[in-house]
């Protein structure tokens, strides 16, 4: 199904390296790896930096979480490249559905492996205001609710003769509303419950609250992120300047 | 007509939903589907329209498999109302939401406006048809969404939850609707949760748990038998606690007795011979 891209975002409880690492350094390795990604629109480059991740799926243990996701979004790949070979080349639509392919996949290892109760711990100890660190976990917390509504009302609509794939751009559009519209008034409502939920246990009632767990940036934290680092200086310095480069790394599809 | 063979449905992520499910519905048949909540219920009605494809197994609709079909031409054959009418409503006005379930059904433009000046007819929506589904009470919300299934007539009617949120006189109204589509020969599935309803008015009973049937048969028997009101995490019904209460002073009701109205003319003849003698 179309929605299941979302899993690449569904956080999992498991005991792993990449799972006990601490939320910050995961956060930076996310924000790291996508400016890796941007620095480079070459493909051997982008390629590389893709294939460091995948040891790091493997030790998280979220090698087909991760690959079912990106197999969901197929479809977006698809018309990036084709797009993109009309219009510019088919090298540089490559190079892009490699950029996102980095991004998502940076990104879903922070997401599957960080619990949204530390994510706001985390938020909070870089000084974020509680209400704000609160409401960003809150709506990470929401995306399997989300999903899997959206699945319940794909289902209600299909039951009722609803065809997912209709032909024509314009059609494919207007075949989204019957999707959307219950998703953002259930959402909306949903929200207003949250808040009345929470006003009724005295959200925010005192300033100084106080945190039953405590998140800890160990010696492994400093590691990783030296290395991450590390990396990002010496892409910086290669981005600066190709000629660094050998040429075999430069190579581009010639179309 | 629905015939189950050997069911299994594991979902994506490895949960184990339906384990060996075998069931057989006959046409016009009006069933439950009972048991505790992650028993499988939702899960099993899902598959009846090609929602879900089992993992192993096969679903037959009048003989043939349906693993070839679409859920779209399964959807006119087998209409499911979700729990939840929100899930489905989107459109500006009620008419134009019973309208949305015909268009994908091969009909002609004054056939769809006949078929939707019927069904608001039928379903007491002529006031509202102008009015945005959203705004619409609960109760209202829901009988749209079942009118938008039964405008598009199916042979199975497969309700989930009918009577959760709803108040005593949506209930009754719900309990006639399904008594003409009895007498239509429709075939009912009913999920439920509400015992007293299904005791009342369903005939058969499915009792699930843990993705597998644990029994099958008349609700005046499965709903009062010990072993398994205590496996399904069941209570009895009000009114065979009533008869157990009865017993126990030393008013013994016949067995065959399950209806409200039969113990009342039971007890009203039973007093009756008390005074004379």
């Amino acid at each position: 199904m179309s929605l299941q891209f979302l899993n690449a975002f569904k956080f999992l409880k498991k005991d792993t390296i990449v799972h006990n690492l601490d939320p910050r350094s995961k956060l930076i390795f996310a924000i790291i790896y996508t400016i890796s990604a941007l620095l480079f629109v070459e493909v051997i480059p982008l390629l590389i930096i893709l294939f460091t991740l995948i040891p790091i799926i493997i030790i998280g243990r979220m090698f087909r979480m991760w690959f079912r996701s990106i197999t969901g979004m197929s479809f977006l790949f698809l018309l990036i490249i084709i797009l993109n070979t009309l219009f510019i080349s088919f090298n540089f639509g490559i190079a892009m559905v490699l950029r996102i392919l980095i991004m998502i996949s940076a990104f879903s290892i922070f997401f599957l492996t960080v619990d949204p109760n530390d994510l706001a711990l985390s938020l909070i100890s870089m000084k974020v205001p509680y209400e704000f660190a609160f409401s960003f976990s809150l709506a990470f917390r929401f995306v399997p609710t989300i999903s899997r509504e959206a699945q319940n009302i794909i289902d209600a609509q299909q039951s009722r003769g609803y065809e997912l794939q209709q032909k024509g751009i314009i059609n494919q559009i207007k075949n989204l509303f019957p999707l959307l519209v219950p998703l953002i008034i259930s959402s909306i409502k949903r929200a207003f419950n949250v808040a009345e939920a929470l006003e009724s246990r005295a959200f925010g009632s005192n300033n100084e609250r106080t945190y039953y767990y405590s998140i800890k940036f160990r010696s492994r934290d400093w590691i990783f992120t030296s290395i991450l680092v590390i990396f990002l200086v010496i892409f910086i310095i290669i981005r600066l300047n190709l000629n660094f480069l050998p040429s075999w790394l430069l190579w581009s599809f010639p179309l | 007509m629905i015939r189950l063979k050997d069911i299994n449905y594991r979902y994506p992520d490895g949960t184990i939903a339906l384990r060996n499910i075998n069931l057989r519905i006959r046409k016009g048949e009006c069933l439950a589907i009972m048991g505790q909540n992650g028993a499988g219920k939702t899960t099993l009605i899902r598959l009846l329209n090609g929602l879900l494809r089992p993992s192993s197994g096969v679903v037959y609709f009048d003989q043939q498999d349906i693993s070839n079909q679409t859920i779209a031409s399964m959807s006119t054959r087998v209409g499911i109302i979700f729990q939840n009418p929100m899930h489905q409503l989107f459109s500006n006005t009620v008419e134009d939401e019973i309208r949305f379930s015909l268009k994908s059904m091969n009909l002609t433009k004054s056939e769809i406006e006949e078929n939707v000046l019927n069904t608001l007819v039928k379903y007491d929506f002529e006031r509202y048809k102008n009015r945005s589904p959203i705004n619409l009470s609960g109760g209202e919300a829901k009988k749209l969404a079942i009118a938008s299934i039964m405008c598009r007539d199916p042979e199975v009617l497969v309700f989930d939850e009918p009577t959760l949120g709803q108040d005593a006189k949506e209930i009754n109204l719900f309990i006639e609707m399904l008594k003409s589509e009895k007498r239509k020969k429709k075939t009912i599935i009913v999920v439920t949760h509400n015992i007293e309803f299904a005791f009342q008015y369903i005939p058969r009973i499915i009792l699930m748990k843990q993705g597998r049937i644990l029994a099958d048969g008349p609700s005046s028997k499965l709903l009062t038998n010990e072993f398994l009101v205590k496996n399904a995490s069941l209570i009895y019904p009000q009114i065979y606690s009533f008869k157990l209460g009865l017993k126990k002073i030393g008013i013994n009701v016949p067995d065959e007795i399950v209806k409200d109205f039969e113990l009342i003319e039971f007890l009203s003849s039973y007093i009756k011979n008390q005074i004379e003698s």
